[in-house]
């Protein structure tokens, strides 16, 4: 996306370049500015006009990379590096999908020294990285819930632990089992209902924090953590079933206790 | 008899404790696989870097090693200038391309490098013999494996392919000579090497006399700094990178899983402590009147934290005992899972045990343990024993 001013026109023969808004900042460069472009380093190269400053993608192969874009007109750029009239590929775009594949056949049976692939097969191919990050992410998730379950189960027994006079007192009263189970459960599903809402608006919090300090460190526009609704679903189904887990195995050992016993006579 | 009060008071509930214990335990391991992550890929990369002694590495200016396919022409004169500084003892110049193997109709792709095989810092030879000859070269399993190859065999080499032209720029018959393994590519590569002279001459006047890296070696006792400094403004066109600058770039460059250690880490601390001081403090609450009853015998409040500071680091000593077993396997997992980054050398651990690494998690989970007893242990110490005793009685 063009962000300022569009590519000037040609000034005389000097070419118009764009670069990206990274290169932009640090080397103070603005639309309009006279800069040296070369092959190699040293190069005598040509004076151009930056035409254009372009804003970085949301592109995660590219944060890891802390390296300037320039775009050249192509018949510029052949001249500049010797390249002749070669490209490194083309893009093709097609009406509809079932196109893609009837071109990419249709160019495979008569290419000479190339190959067409579809956009998806390349995308695919060139995001394992991103597939590992991913891989281990969900590996650290995995071991987060085993330990937020673990945490979750230990202080809803103890919530229900400490209630072991109040339960005495309404089984005395003549409340039955049934119903004294049921307060009890209720009450551990409410606690973990809560619990789940408020660690949603803190991993809201902390999801903001995240995207704040990466997309400043990386300068992308790229979120590196996302909140949806799937997450929160799951965050709080899993919470709310240990809670009403845990709720049940505490209420049915305190329930089956004499409720004297409960009181420690 | 404060530790016979703390064990009697764990033991009662048990069921509890043992969840206490398994919290920690879960919390531990990701301590110590977050301590294992976050120095892991530094120490591990630089042990590679500095395995075959080699110091500095000469790459052409503005690029990292094999970042690009950028080389460095007249490679014997840049020899020759740093051999006569007597900081260096060893250059091994290396160049880099891609040959195919052409057999009948079969074509597999190999990365090849090129290099002076008795100074080389890039692979070790595992079986048969170096390719000290010009028309051998050496290969790793992935490429026997490919190719179907075998030590002894002679295959035809080619560089230089043009898609337009469909041939080869350079063909070269070879004898395979050892299988080697190397230590900077990636597992699953296949590629060989051979002597430098022949690569280049593979590669036809683009690739004469050039090198895609130097790697060098400093004389023992000499400061690799002030041998970089003067390879920059001897050869200029060149960037001299030592291991140390090697390591800060490679830093830079993984930050975000030191940052992602560093936060987990942080978190599983302080789970862990919650943990405690939330199962200690409930211990406390239940006690309250025995507490109470102890103060009124006469015991100390001295004695009565110490209890209660023994038995949360009793909680966090076992669950830390069980958490540094456990954070060893899911580091052994979680390993195995980076490890499949494209382009990782194979030697390359981002969770890399260290004994340093445990004693920094065992560290943090006992002081983490004797603050969660902080807590529960001053309200305990704190109590009005006559008031408690008469609630306790009217209860």
């Amino acid at each position: 996306m063009v962000s300022l001013g569009l590519a000037l026109a040609l000034q005389g023969t000097t070419r118009t370049i764009a670069i990206d808004e990274r290169l932009a900042t640090d080397a103070s460069l603005h639309v309009g500015d006279r800069v040296v472009v070369a092959s190699t380093p040293g190069a005598a190269g040509d004076t151009v006009i930056v035409g254009a400053i372009l804003s970085r993608r949301a592109d995660p192969s590219e944060i890891a990379r802390d390296e300037y874009r320039v775009r050249l007109h192509l018949d510029h750029l052949q001249e500049l590096i010797g390249y002749g009239d070669r490209v490194d590929r083309f893009a093709v775009a097609t009406r509809d999908s079932s196109g893609a594949e009837r071109a990419r056949t249709a160019i495979n049976d008569v290419a000479f020294g190339f190959r067409a692939h579809r956009s998806r097969d390349v995308a695919i191919e060139t995001s394992q990285t991103f597939r590992v990050v991913s891989r281990f992410h969900r590996a650290i998730g995995v071991i987060t819930i085993v330990a937020s379950a673990i945490f979750l189960l230990c202080i809803l027994l103890l919530k229900v632990d400490e209630r072991r006079r109040d339960v005495a007192a309404l089984r005395l009263l003549g409340l039955s089992r049934r119903t004294v189970l049921g307060a009890v459960v209720l009450e551990a599903a409410f606690v973990a209902l809560v619990g789940s809402l408020v660690g949603t608006a803190i991993g809201a919090l902390a999801s903001a924090a995240v995207n704040a300090y990466y997309q400043a460190h990386y300068r992308t526009p790229l979120r590196f953590s996302i909140v949806t609704p799937d997450i929160i679903a799951l965050a709080a189904l899993l919470s709310i079933l240990l809670g009403i887990a845990a709720g049940t195995l505490a209420a049915l050992r305190l329930v089956r206790a004499r409720p004297l016993a409960l009181m420690g006579r | 008899m404060r530790l016979h009060l703390a064990i009697a008071s764990l033991t009662r509930h048990r069921a509890r404790t043992a969840l206490a214990i398994l919290g920690v335990a879960v919390a531990a391991a990701m301590l110590l696989d977050m301590v294992m992550l976050s120095s892991g890929m530094r120490e591990s990369f630089g042990a590679l870097l500095e395995s075959r002694g080699f110091s500095i590495r000469l790459a052409p200016r503005g690029t990292l090693p094999f970042d690009t396919d950028a080389t460095i022409g007249g490679a014997s004169e840049i020899v020759a200038v740093l051999t006569r500084n007597p900081d260096i003892t060893v250059v091994s110049p290396v160049l880099g391309a891609t040959v195919h193997v052409v057999e009948g109709a079969d074509r597999t792709t190999a990365f090849a490098i090129g290099v002076h095989p008795a100074v080389q810092g890039d692979y070790e030879v595992e079986r048969g013999a170096d390719a000290l000859a010009g028309d051998s070269f050496v290969a790793n399993e992935e490429f026997a494996t490919a190719t179907g190859a075998r030590v002894g065999d002679t295959l035809t080499l080619a560089t230089g392919y043009s898609p337009q032209l469909r041939a080869y720029g350079g063909e070269r018959r070879a004898v395979f000579s050892g299988v080697a393994r190397f230590l900077y590519l990636s597992r699953g590569q296949p590629a060989i090497a051979m002597p430098l002279a022949t690569l280049q001459a593979m590669g036809g006047t683009e690739r004469r006399d050039r090198a895609s890296l130097f790697m060098v070696r400093v004389r023992e006792g000499a400061a690799p700094d002030s041998v970089q400094r003067w390879i920059e403004q001897t050869v200029p066109r060149v960037d001299a990178i030592s291991t140390r600058e090697a390591l800060a770039r490679v830093d830079e460059r993984l930050a975000y899983f030191r940052q992602m250690a560093l936060i987990l880490g942080g978190v599983s601390l302080l789970v862990g402590f919650l943990l405690v001081t939330t199962l200690v403090t409930v211990s406390v609450n239940q006690r309250i009147g025995e507490i109470a009853v102890q103060r009124a015998m006469g015991i100390s409040r001295a004695h009565v934290v110490h209890q209660i500071v023994a038995e949360s680091l009793a909680i966090s000593l076992l669950g830390a005992g069980v958490g540094l077993a456990l954070g060893l396997v899911t580091a052994r997992w979680l390993n195995g899972i980076l490890a499949s980054f494209p382009g990782l050398p194979t030697a390359i651990d981002f969770f890399l045990f260290q004994p340093r690494a445990a004693w920094t998690a065992l560290g943090l989970l006992v002081a983490s343990g004797i603050l969660a007893g902080v807590y529960p242990s001053w309200r305990a110490a704190s109590l009005p024993v006559a008031r408690t005793l008469r609630e306790e009685a009217v209860a």
